[in-house]
């Protein structure tokens, strides 16, 4: 499916009027919103200003889609892309139902296209503190033609992001051989022509749809070879509308989409090399010490409950191999606990193969998931608690490491 | 003497004779049946094949969980060839019972009637038992780990109590499906679920008051922000 026709396909024929009547662009701002009509209108006038001073000889036009709002958000935001278009272009995306995140950021490519932008910055509307600044970062490596997709990179504390640093971003590299610090950084930069044929890539019913768009434009990105930025952008702050769900729901909601994604790129993934870096722009992001110590106790005795309580549905998805490394923990104490990164991996890419071969219902499979990762991430704080900050780096390699490590063994058992 | 002995011999041969030659057309029915009951069988089992090969019933049993929750109990076929296997014996237990009915045996005279009669109620029995399996497999699981994920002891034993109600419902449908008792089996499942619940009921409130409190302040726990969950993950 070419441009023109995910455009058609993902919006309605008033917003490709609102489109042809904004005109051609150079840049385009893709926002999608959900449940912020407290703030909405003010986060859109600041990132119009934002926009202008960021690409201030460029035209401009800021796109917006709703990802499936409960409250006033998409009336508030169509209101305010119906004002004055000083300083920038504006237009609402009215994207055909059904209404998610994915088809949001899937309408917003398209309409980006449609409108033969050089460049487009996608942002999520949940972030704070989005200046002219971070849109200059994000922008700038795609319109000095230096990369095809830039990604953020945040400073960040030891125990911020541990889903990410632990599992997603590592499983990442090392499947598709490129080490980023985020998947799902809630922005990217992304060059014109590139979309296209990401397009076609993402506009069918995948299964990693409807929460996984930014990780299956990560994904995509890299599996199809594009050229990779890195770009450091401070702290990551948001401003969430609603409160996050439960932990295994965002499992389901992040791991999942992975999942689905290495089944779309069966045929790429075995054969990429793993963990080659990325081109970075700024100073690496900076490591900070937790202002509050997490609670490991937690983590812990989730994870003993799972060993003792859910080892019948574990049995169904890990392997005799794997379990048997799994016993002795369960009777370790809290500070002596460990989860090895290798152990971590190889219980990661056993999911990884149940989930493919469909051994308990997905949902099931990944919600069992849970004690384990909190195992993983009790083993994680209380490894870097000894480690000096200086080398925390260092301690993220080797989880890198340890995936990259991994990848024969899962490529082996997948068929 | 030796007259009579020698009539006596070819009249009960002949008789044999004439009664095998009177049988002769109906055993030859009766094997024609048995064939043609295998083929047609044969056939329809290979046409079922194909249209559920068309229709994915496979991989929609694969995506439902239904072809793992079989692979659990032995069972090493794909959902279509279970589903051929049932429709090739259901046609060809229709031939035997038609060559049963060829062979004009008294006392299989009134089996047929009996069996056809039954038959789609054994059917339909089967299936509830199937679906109640399933479902109870299902729900069972979903249930345990999501106690585990709630941080709560017991979830085995809860999981347990869940998949026993779902059989024991399926397990009365069934009978009451097959006429077997009816009054009993909805009074016997009456007092059998009546006393579970309240026999739960009683344990939680005060047996598991400790689960019952912990259960509740973990939730409220997390709509505090507090636990495990309450640092970054993303």
């Amino acid at each position: 499916m070419n441009g023109a026709a995910a455009a058609t396909d993902l919006l309605s024929e008033a917003s490709l009027t609102a489109l042809a009547t904004a005109g051609p662009v150079d840049v385009v701002a893709g926002v999608h919103v959900a449940n912020q009509a407290g703030r909405v209108v003010e986060w859109l006038d600041a990132l119009a200003r934002s926009l202008a001073e960021g690409a201030p000889s460029r035209r401009a036009a800021v796109l917006v889609a709703d990802a499936g709002s409960r409250d006033a958000t998409p009336d508030l935001a169509r209101g305010w892309c119906d004002s004055a278009a000083a300083p920038a272009e504006r237009a609402w995306l009215d994207v055909i139902a059904p209404r998610h995140r994915a088809r949001a950021i899937l309408g917003l490519l398209a309409a980006a296209q449609h409108m033969g932008a050089r460049a487009m910055v996608l942002l999520d509307a949940d972030l704070a503190g989005v200046d002219d600044g971070r849109l200059s970062a994000l922008l700038e490596p795609v319109l000095q033609g230096e990369a095809d997709y830039v990604s953020p990179a945040y400073s960040r504390t030891i125990a911020e992001g541990t889903l990410t640093t632990n599992l997603l971003a590592p499983l990442t590299g090392a499947l598709y051989g490129g080490r980023l610090q985020q998947v799902m950084g809630g922005c990217a930069g992304l060059a014109g022509a590139a979309i296209g044929s990401w397009l076609k890539d993402g506009t069918g019913a995948g299964e990693w749809q409807p929460h996984g768009a930014e990780l299956w434009l990560t994904t995509t990105a890299l599996a199809t070879g594009a050229r990779i930025a890195e770009v450091a952008l401070g702290r990551k702050l948001v401003a969430p509308a609603e409160p996050p769900p439960d932990l295994a729901s965002i499992l389901v909601r992040t791991v999942g989409p992975l999942f689905a994604l290495m089944e779309q790129y069966g045929a790429v993934w075995p054969e990429r090399a793993p963990g080659a870096t990325v081109a970075r722009r700024g100073d690496p992001p900076e490591i900070q010490v937790d202002a509050r110590a997490p609670a490991v106790e937690q983590m812990v005795h989730a994870f003993d409950l799972g060993l003792k309580d859910l080892l019948p549905v574990w049995e169904q998805i890990m392997p005799e191999e794997t379990l048997v490394r799994l016993y002795p923990l369960g009777l370790l104490a809290t500070d002596e606990f460990g989860l090895p990164a290798r152990l971590w991996a190889r219980i990661v890419s056993d999911f990884a193969v149940a989930y493919h071969e469909r051994l308990l219902p997905r949902d099931h499979l990944l919600r069992a998931l849970t004690p384990l990762y909190l195992g993983r991430v009790a083993a994680f704080i209380l490894e870097t608690r000894a480690t000096p900050l200086g080398r925390i780096p260092q301690a993220l390699e080797a989880i890198d490491r340890a995936f990259e490590t991994e990848k024969h063994h899962l490529v082996a058992r997948w068929r | 003497m030796r007259h009579q002995w020698a009539d006596i011999l070819i009249t009960s041969f002949r008789d044999v004779v004439d009664r095998l030659v009177a049988f002769a057309p109906r055993l030859l029915a009766v094997l024609t049946l048995v064939l043609a009951g295998w083929v047609v069988a044969a056939v329809a089992r290979r046409l079922a094949l194909r249209i559920l090969r068309v229709a994915d019933i496979d991989g929609r049993c694969a995506r439902w969980g239904i072809t793992a929750a079989l692979g659990h109990t032995g069972t090493r076929r794909q959902p279509s060839a279970l589903v051929g296997q049932l429709v090739f014996w259901l046609i060809f237990l229709v031939g035997l019972l038609m060559a049963i009915e060829a062979l004009g045996v008294p006392a299989a005279g009134d089996l047929v009637p009996v069996v056809m009669r039954l038959l789609p109620n054994v059917l339909v029995a089967v299936f509830v038992m199937v679906v109640g399996w399933l479902l109870a497999n299902f729900l069972a699981q979903a249930l345990l780990i999501f106690i585990v994920n709630a941080r709560l002891s017991g979830g085995p034993i809860l999981a347990a109590v869940v998949r026993w109600m779902i059989l024991l419902f399926a397990a009365s449908v069934a009978l009451t499906q097959l006429g077997i008792a009816r009054e009993m089996i909805l009074l016997a499942f009456g007092i059998a679920f009546g006393g579970t619940v309240l026999a739960l009921a009683l344990a939680f409130g005060l047996g598991g008051r400790h689960l019952a409190r912990s259960a509740l302040e973990s939730w409220l726990g997390k709509r505090a922000g507090r636990g495990p969950a309450d640092i970054s993950h993303l």
